[in-house]
């Protein structure tokens, strides 16, 4: 892989990481599209990998820093109190509720399930299927809206109406959280089915995709701080790898900026339609070997 | 829920659990339970079933019946 390369895949990660369109999926199918030669199945690859999450996590860390000041000091209140008392405690044990189906997903079955759908076309299908999912998520929710007889003047007045993330329940925590294993498919997006996941429980959007990005933050922190050991290995050129990372978090940073600001009133169906868009359009120029 | 039995339960679950993420630092304890099969260190196994434990010992604070 090349500076450039790294450089461009590091923007792409921090970028789509956080959007609801399935970073695995641009990895698996920008490259192949561009016709470029690195093998993603190559040793150097991963810490590569491991770097630009660890940018990713570090910048939602970077983000929330406030708030997981608050949640720590609840953690810990609230587990050697064995009751929870207010808000950033009940965060805090829905966080651990929800990372932990994720966290024995990923350990048992992500390389299993990785290694059985890593070609792009299948990155392709599954794009598809994650826009459907969107619009679908969408679906449900309008219903909900309209079953709740919700006549808002505008869409912020709409949101208004539903939960922040503190108020969901364990047991929709713990479901939220088990979706992200479908995000090991790549094509399908871990932000998506967990705001996806948000919305069925009754979430805002904007609370959906809050509750989203601070849950995937230990897990993709976990994931990263276990691979550094691979980051010493001779092949590993570690500065440009820095510097992809880097531009991995500020990308995140900027991406997970926007997204709470466009949810205050927006909808998961523009990304919807642009997966199905992307799907389609790349199994078109895979076929077609362009 | 408070519960004793429901207690205690969570308590033996989070001692088995530290005793599991014990065993995969030792490695060569447990490689057919990792996704490798291979024998030697599992840390990421290891991690999981420190968090487990502490999920355990957490959940056994919470539903152990406390006298006022």
């Amino acid at each position: 892989m090349s500076f450039w390369q790294a450089l461009f895949m590091g923007l792409l990660q921090g970028a789509s990481e956080l959007f609801p369109v399935s970073s695995l999926g641009h990895a698996v199918l920008v490259p192949s599209l561009l016709h470029w030669s690195f093998k993603q199945s190559d040793p150097s690859f991963v810490p590569f990998l491991v770097l630009l999450h660890l940018g990713t996590a570090s910048a939602l860390l970077v983000l929330y820093r406030d708030q997981w000041i608050q949640i720590i000091r609840g953690f810990f209140a609230a587990a050697f109190r064995g009751r929870i008392e207010t808000d950033p405690e009940r965060l805090a044990m829905l966080l651990l509720v929800g990372t932990i189906p994720a966290g024995i997903l990923g350990v048992f079955l992500e390389n299993r399930i990785k290694s059985l759908f890593a070609s792009p076309y299948e990155a392709a299908g599954f794009l598809i299927v994650n826009g459907v999912l969107m619009l679908g998520f969408e679906l449900v929710r309008r219903r909900t809206e309209r079953r709740a007889a919700v006549d808002a003047a505008s869409g912020v007045q709409t949101e208004d109406r539903f939960a922040e993330a503190e108020r969901i329940s364990f047991r929709a925590a713990a479901l939220v959280g088990a979706c992200q294993a479908l995000a090991f498919m790549p094509g399908i997006s871990r932000s998506g089915v967990t705001i996806g996941g948000g919305l069925l429980a009754g979430l805002r959007h904007q609370e959906a995709a809050r509750f989203s990005f601070l849950l995937a933050t230990p897990v993709i922190l976990a994931a990263g701080l276990v691979e550094v050991p691979q980051l010493f290995s001779s092949r590993v050129r570690v500065g440009e790898y820095l510097v992809s990372a880097v531009l991995a978090g500020i990308a995140a940073y900027a991406s997970a900026r926007f997204l709470l600001r466009y949810f205050r009133s927006g909808r998961l169906d523009p990304y919807g339609w642009y997966c199905i868009a992307a799907g389609l359009v790349s199994l078109a120029l895979l076929a077609l070997d362009l | 829920m408070k519960s004793t039995p429901v207690a205690y339960g969570f308590l033996v679950l989070g001692l088995i659990f530290v005793v599991v993420a014990v065993l995969y630092v030792i490695g060569g304890i447990l490689p057919t339970f990792t996704s490798s099969g291979v024998a030697g260190p599992h840390y990421k196994h290891a991690i999981l079933f420190g968090v487990l434990a502490v999920a355990s010992l957490i959940a056994f604070n919470f539903a152990r019946p406390r006298t006022v």
